[in-house]
């Protein structure tokens, strides 16, 4: 796999505050990849290094392996950004500001009518391509900063908090397309406080606390790795000889509190009731306990994400 | 060079201004009858002609100099603020443009708002007096070039004002001073010594002289100064808006 964004060693401070250490991350062209962490962990500011917003003192920031300073008509070509402030206009109606901004990135009008026409539509926003920005609701003006990122068509989106304030419906209508567009072979970098987004989009995590990447890895090796997921199962019989019979399981026993450490209980589960049942036992209670990427955040940061 | 990139700023910084020309255009236009009128008319009586010229057509190169010069600058530092402070700079800082086209673009829209409000208030002007311009193209190319001047200076206060407060103080403090006390409403002739030499050290007089040659043909300074200056200043601030712009240090982080 190509390398879409390489981040080495990225150090920034803004006078005595530190807000990067040396973030490493790479991703993947087509990766679908999410930059969890608290307010102030340097997420935002990891992006507009990325995008030119913000000054690096020191590392290498790379897209398509093109320094992101000396090539960098050819890699903010590769990038479209929904940042997570809305923006605002007075002036023009929704279709011209996406005219404009597919302009700057040196497509003329005529070339991005089509994508224009098609983000509105696919958006829901096409009644309104001729209201200006102020008359939109909040959900809506989330759409069109998420129009905007898209109308030049770039490899990679980033998508800086894409559903900060939306209500539960649209939040799942963006997921579903956010997931089309990565199936369309988009590179997406997703930065969010919600950590059940992450945990469904994502092929890959990195978690960021105080300006460093403390983990990385699949959501799913994640949460395997935090040792939380098993199955409870409370049983009336005390005779049978447990240890013989649950040999190839890792468990504990207290007073018929049977409690199973294991990273797959759904597959576990059936196997260890046909185990029980065989053996003549009466199950009283039944629970799947799952870790989620939240355990594995609070584990690793002694916080939670919305501090 | 991104040239749809350039356009389209360009386009849009226009397409700005035209779309509240209510409060781009016409307030303009209306201060500036309202001076001929009442200044130019009224004080004829008074001051009945300088240099040969009746009153009323000496004040008007210099009524035409001023809109041109406020507008321009106020065009590109508004715009410039506004986008700072609506959060629409990121979509521009953000997309495959250079330093040099970014400011370009800022500052054609201030030299085309400079030049539409002189060249409107020229015709009318002409419609309310019986003047007539003594050399037309010269002063469309004058206003173009002064517009062009403090376009750029009006992209410097942008990028450095955070409020609009600050940006109102540098423009009432500096900018409108300098523009009545560089001879609209008299000749310099006209004041005593020591206020003819401190003229002499605000470029706005060379601006307002500059354009009543091209116009009447008379000035308090000489022609070719006057273009001098016009043209240094032009290149001068163009230089250090796009400086400003590269050096990001007012606009990025």
């Amino acid at each position: 796999m190509n390398t879409a964004i390489e981040i080495q060693n990225l150090k920034k401070n803004y006078g005595d505050t530190v807000a990067l250490k040396g973030v490493n991350i790479s991703i993947g062209d087509g990766e679908f990849f999410g930059l969890l962490g608290p307010n102030g962990a340097g997420k935002t500011t990891t992006i507009n290094i990325l995008t030119g917003l913000v000054r690096k003192d020191e590392g290498i920031t790379k897209i398509f392996d093109k320094d992101i300073i000396s090539d960098y008509r050819f890699t903010r070509a590769q990038v479209g950004i929904s940042a997570q402030e809305l923006t605002q206009d007075w002036f023009f109606p929704l279709d011209r500001l996406l005219y404009f901004q597919a302009g700057y990135y040196g497509i003329p009008k005529e070339k991005a009518k089509e994508q224009v026409d098609d983000l509105l539509y696919r958006l829901g926003l096409e009644e309104k391509r001729n209201s200006r920005l102020r008359q939109l609701s909040g959900g809506m003006k989330r759409r069109f900063q998420i129009a905007k990122a898209l109308v030049h068509d770039p490899k990679i989106l980033i998508l800086d908090e894409p559903t900060a304030g939306v209500d539960v419906e649209l939040r799942h209508e963006l997921w579903e397309y956010f997931r089309e567009l990565h199936k369309g072979g988009k590179t997406i970098l997703l930065t969010t406080h919600y950590i059940e987004e992450a945990e469904m989009l994502c092929d890959k995590v990195a978690i960021i606390d105080e300006g460093k990447v403390i983990k990385e890895g699949s959501p799913k090796s994640l949460t395997n790795q935090s040792g939380k997921s098993g199955i409870n199962i409370n049983i009336s019989d005390k005779d049978i000889d447990f240890d013989r019979l649950l040999s190839d399981f890792t468990y504990t026993n207290n007073d018929g509190r049977l409690h199973f450490t294991t990273q797959e209980p759904e597959e576990n589960l059936p196997i260890i009731i046909n185990l029980l049942t065989n053996a003549g036992c009466h199950i009283q209670r039944v629970e799947t306990t799952k870790s989620s990427l939240e355990d594995v955040f609070l584990s690793l940061t002694g916080k939670g994400i919305n501090v | 060079m991104n040239w749809v990139g350039l356009s389209t700023l360009t386009f849009r910084e226009v397409g700005r201004f035209f779309s509240v020309y209510r409060q781009t255009v016409i307030p303009g236009l209306i201060s500036s009858i309202l001076y001929i009128l009442i200044f130019g008319f009224t004080l004829e009586r008074r001051i009945s002609s300088i240099d040969g010229i009746p009153y009323t057509l000496f004040i008007i190169p210099g009524l035409i100099m001023m809109n041109t010069l406020s507008n321009a600058t106020s065009n590109s530092s508004s715009s410039m603020l506004q986008m700072k402070l609506l959060g629409q700079l990121p979509d521009i800082l953000q997309a495959p443009l250079s330093s040099f086209e970014i400011s370009l673009a800022y500052i054609i829209g201030g030299m085309v708002r400079g030049t539409v409000n002189g060249v409107l208030i020229l015709l009318v002007g002409v419609g309310l007096s019986d003047m007539t311009v003594a050399q037309p193209l010269a002063t469309i190319g004058f206003i173009m070039l002064v517009s062009w001047a403090f376009s750029s200076i009006g992209l410097i206060l942008g990028q450095m004002a955070e409020s609009w407060d600050q940006l109102a103080t540098m423009q009432n403090f500096f900018l409108t001073p300098l523009s009545f006390l560089g001879g609209i409403f008299y000749s310099i002739k006209m004041l005593p010594e020591w206020a003819q030499g401190a003229s002499f050290f605000n470029p706005i007089y060379y601006m307002i002289n500059g354009l009543r040659y091209t116009i009447l043909g008379v000035s308090d300074s000489n022609p070719s100064t006057s273009f001098i200056i016009a043209i240094i200043m032009t290149i001068g601030f163009s230089v250090v808006a796009i400086m400003l712009m590269e050096n990001g240090k007012k606009i990025k982080q």
